[in-house]
């Protein structure tokens, strides 16, 4: 939890850029409330964290690390996937498949943070949380029973092993921007979209898709980081007020995730009394239930095609990693 | 100093032709995909990284000849009232601020490319393109900018200092009436030629 | 000078800001800045340079961060930016269709049905223009392509100059606000608002503010009328139909193949130059000499924005970082006023921006703050973004900054100041700035079709 007090002492700004829109929950619930305002308040004013989003700051999220690194924010936060041009292995903590539920996801998470800090803190950059966005799951804009279904269709798709996966399903991926989705899927330039349940229900794809699914094929990990010059700088008692503070957010945030997962599918298929989080859908989509063979075939193609096209792009260390940290979460190793 | 500055200014002409064509080959590439993803089913996965690289390409490799074709804009609604010398200091004084823009552009793109080199840095795109190669060439592009901006401070001081500031006035001052005028009838007439 | 006005009033309200808002404003600090940027503009210094070096004073004086460090993935951003693409690709058409004589035809068979008519030839550059902004996406490639093929028309003719350029101007301000257009794009891009929707709800208020237009040429043409034509038969009337052929199947290429479902709106962009280059070689006119000019041409405007949307977004990004307009929307926001007072502000404050700022760097500085203030106050996205078009394209064509005017300007067979441009193209912004009043009572006039097609 973020402490109840912190002793008086100088005034600390600090310079925050964590979701892409103002308007996703990640941001209205969990950060506005901790990172601006329990933070100024039980330091009693002596923290003020100015936080904007990465819209705001005109960013597309790539280059997060840089920001960090450079100094223009203290923390930074941005979707792992999305920063594995700088660092290709932040992929590795949130490839297609690996995780069915969020428990995994979590515990990945957690075993692989000092993993990958080793990397980042070259840059000068530290990761201090992950945490999920609401589960990435395929809408459709024609009816669909299971992920083979999906076969000689067009899916947009973005990131290497949603790329692979898709592939490997008999799918043409195809990469669009996520603001031309939307006309994308209305007028039928592709037929399918991945995304997170919330998000896409935020961005109203209801209106123009039908049949969305309920089988997480990753979770949008993203990431907390703070410059570590900076950081070690920090008054002691500064730094272990913030270190609190980054634990309640990473509480938060896992609980939001869950919660957001079922809410988004929720609100996307009409369930008034358990859409709380994002808007209900005016059209009511149909929930598609993911089978055995689903989750069997995702298995596969992780083992198969996912991981090592994931090791092909990061290297052979990668591998190493991968088999030595997450492999006994997981229970798939590379290479057999 | 004029041949050099000739010189220079015929490379640019080069560069902005290379940018001008690069953006015909954006158009088929973009035309191809549609085609390929609407009835064939294949698709490059990379059309949008490598077409904003084309467009970084095409804005920095002609930013130097549009300055040699006096076309970046300015506002100049009072300069062209001021007598010849005055109106001749000033262009001299417009270049060398829009030659400390450009330094501080080119520095900021060389860090850009340099951190990439660090980073090792790849899009992505499915093709994994390796940043270093289109920041690369935009960098050399503001490069070639800033050495046209060199060339032209160079001449247009000489020219000042030895009292020929009509010529200054034609080398810095903006295409306003004769030039402009001329390409656009150029650009109909070819329309009209059977 | 409007921009001085305006400006003034801006900083009027940052100091009211700083009075009752709490967050302090250095108003000294803003005075000595406009002071300065004033002072660049008027010694004619490029614009681009003047944005640039305006955002690295503002760094060096506010900043406690090293924002150079940042500064090449700041100008990186937009240069590489996928959506950005449509730019030269429009301007690209454009030029093809201009040198294959496709715009000029264009012209000629509109002439034939509205030379006589009050206000007569001037009439022919809104019509044409509102034709050609149906196939090109850019108000510069707009007011490039028809003014040249239009100004050669009036040498040597008693047409108001002014009248004339004003015409040009206000004609190429319809550029991005009839579909397709580069700044929905963009608009669609930071507030996730569909581009298809955007294009429909712009129909009804781009033909208002072609009527308008039509209107004001007309109230121009009886006060100093011209001696007309002579009046042509209807079989040669009917005949030159023909040569509008090409532009309506170009039209129905580029926002065909977004309705089919074929393309995305920047995608489309592409097919329009492929197209352009069937349509100049079916003419027989297509040559490398043509495509190596058109490549030429396009290259060089590409680069001209290119070079003020480095300055821009450099600007841009230390505004940001000294939260300037957060501080400014949320400023706005919190206004103890009704939700249309506080549109009024809004809209007040786009167009004091507009006076000396490119539209490009005003969407993209002021949006994605202003959007959520706007979503709160319950007005419509997709309204929002049509009303936005129409600022910058107002901001176009408002003195003393705006591409549109200095492409012209440029143009001119005549020599003459630019304020011949700015004083011509006002009856013009009056006009424009009547449509966005009457969106503003009834926001039906660009909700409405897309309510019936949804
Ligand atoms: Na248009
Ligand atoms: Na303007």
């Amino acid at each position: 939890q973020v402490p109840a007090s912190l002793p008086a002492g100088p005034k600390v700004s600090v310079v925050a850029v964590t979701q892409p829109l103002p308007t996703q929950p990640q941001y209205t619930r969990v950060d506005i409330p901790v990172l601006r305002e329990e933070v100024a308040q039980r330091s009693g004013g002596r923290i003020e964290v100015q936080l904007s989003t990465h819209a705001e700051r005109n960013l597309s999220g790539t280059e997060l690390v840089r920001l960090v690194r450079s100094g223009q924010a203290d923390i930074g936060a941005s979707t792992l996937s999305t920063l594995s041009g700088d660092v290709p292995i932040l992929d590795m903590v949130d490839l297609a498949g690996l995780a069915p539920e969020i428990g995994a996801a979590k515990r990945i998470a957690e075993a692989m943070l000092p993993v990958v800090n080793r990397d980042l803190e070259r840059f000068g950059a530290r990761l201090m949380v992950i945490y999920p966005f609401p589960a990435q799951v395929v809408f459709c804009r024609t009816p669909f029973a299971s992920l083979a279904d999906l076969r000689g269709r067009k899916v947009r798709t973005f990131g290497n092993s949603l790329v692979d996966l898709v592939t490997a399903l008999g799918a043409q991926p195809v990469s669009i921007g996520f603001p031309e989705v939307y006309s994308a899927l209305e007028r039928g330039v592709v037929d399918c979209a991945i995304t997170g349940s919330g998000s896409g229900v935020a961005a109203r794809w209801p209106e123009v898709t039908t049949h969305i699914s309920n089988l997480p094929v990753a979770w949008a990990l993203a990431g907390y980081m703070v410059n570590i010059a900076w950081w070690n700088r920090l008054d002691p008692q500064v730094r272990a007020f913030m270190e609190g503070a980054l634990r309640e957010i990473s509480n938060r945030q896992w609980e939001l995730g869950a919660a957001a997962t079922r809410d988004g599918i929720d609100c996307a298929i009409g369930k008034a009394d358990a859409c709380r989080i994002h808007s209900l859908a005016a059209r009511p989509m149909t929930e598609v239930p993911a089978t055995e063979a689903d989750r069997t075939a995702l298995r596969e193609i992780l083992e198969k095609t996912v991981l090592p096209g994931f090791v092909r792009r990061c290297g052979a260390r990668c591998g190493e990693v991968y088999n030595q940290t997450i492999a006994p979460i997981a229970g798939i190793r590379f290479g057999g | 100093m004029r041949g050099l500055r000739r010189g220079v200014a015929r490379l640019a002409a080069g560069m902005a032709y290379v940018a001008g064509w690069n953006y015909l080959a954006c158009a088929l590439f973009i035309t191809f995909d549609i085609l390929g993803r609407s009835f064939l089913g294949i698709s490059s996965s990379a059309t949008v990284e490598v077409t904003g690289y084309m467009l970084a390409g095409g804005i920095a490799w002609a930013l130097a000849h549009t300055l040699a074709q006096r076309a970046h804009i300015r506002v100049d609604v009072w300069v062209n009232r001021l007598p010849l010398r005055l109106r001749a200091v000033l262009h001299l004084l417009s270049l060398l601020l829009l030659g400390a823009f450009a330094a501080f552009c080119a520095w900021a793109a060389w860090s850009l490319v340099d951190e990439s080199i660090l980073f090792d840095a790849h899009d992505n795109s499915a093709l994994r393109v390796p940043l270093v190669l289109p920041q690369g060439i935009w960098a050399f592009g503001i490069f070639a900018f800033c050495a046209m901006i060199v060339v032209l401070a160079l001449d247009g001081a000489l020219a000042l200092l030895n009292g020929r500031p009509e010529e200054l006035d034609r080398l810095l001052g903006s295409r306003t009436i004769d030039d402009e005028a001329a390409e656009a009838l150029e650009a109909v007439e070819m329309a009209r030629k059977p | 000078m409007i921009a001085v006005a305006l400006m003034l009033v801006l900083l009027g309200v940052a100091v009211f800001a700083a009075a009752t808002g709490g967050q302090a404003v250095p108003v000294v600090e803003i005075l000595a800045l406009t002071g300065a940027f004033l002072v660049f503009f008027g010694a004619g210094v490029y614009v681009a340079a003047v944005l640039g070096l305006l955002g690295v004073l503002i760094g060096l004086a506010f900043s406690d961060r090293p924002w150079w460090a940042f500064a090449g993935q700041t100008l990186w951003g937009p240069s590489s930016n996928f959506v950005l693409v449509a730019v030269p690709l429009f301007l690209l058409m454009g030029e093809i269709l201009l040198r294959a004589g496709l715009s000029d035809r264009l012209y000629r068979a509109l002439n034939v049905w509205l030379n006589r008519l009050p206000g007569g030839l001037l009439h022919t550059n809104i019509v044409s223009c509102a034709v050609f902004s149906a196939i090109s996406g850019s108000s510069v490639a707009t007011a490039a392509t028809m003014g040249s093929v239009a100004l050669p028309y009036f040498n040597n003719s008693a047409y108001s100059q002014r009248m004339v350029l004003g015409s040009l101007a206000a004609g190429g301000a319809l550029g991005n606000l009839i579909p397709p257009g580069i700044t929905f794009i963009i608009y669609g891009l930071i507030t996730e608002t569909s581009v298809g929707a955007l294009y429909i709800a712009a129909l009804l208020p781009s033909i208002l503010v072609t009527g308008l237009f039509i209107l004001v040429i007309t109230v121009h043409g009886l006060r100093h009328p011209l001696p007309k034509p002579a009046p042509l038969p209807l079989a040669q009337k009917l005949r030159a139909l023909v040569d509008l052929v090409p532009t309506l199947l170009l039209m129905l290429l580029v926002l065909g193949s977004i309705y089919a479902g074929y393309a995305t709106p920047t995608e489309a962009a592409a097919l329009g130059v492929v197209g352009a280059a069937v349509f100049a070689a079916i003419e027989g006119k297509l040559s490398l000499r043509l495509l190596n000019a058109s490549a030429e041409a396009t290259a060089r405007n590409t680069a001209l924005l290119g070079l003020i949307i480095f300055g821009a977004y450099l600007l841009n990004y230390l505004l940001t970082t000294i939260n300037v307009p957060q501080a400014l929307a949320g400023f706005i926001g919190g206004l103890p006023l009704p939700p249309w007072a506080i549109m009024a502000a809004i809209l007040a404050l786009y167009l004091a921006l507009g006076t000396f700022m490119e539209g490009f760097s005003m969407i993209i500085t002021t949006v994605p703050v202003i959007f959520p203030v706007v979503q709160a106050l319950g007005y419509d996205p997709i309204w929002f973004g049509v009303i936005v078009t129409m600022l910058v394209e107002i901001a176009q064509i408002s003195p003393p900054d705006g591409t549109v005017m200095y492409v012209l300007q440029g143009m001119r067979p005549r020599p003459g100041p630019i304020t011949d441009v700015f004083a011509g193209v006002m009856p013009f912004l009056g006009a424009y700035l009547l449509a966005v009043v009457l969106m503003m009572i009834w926001p039906d006039i660009a909700l409405w079709l897309p309510r019936v097609m949804g």
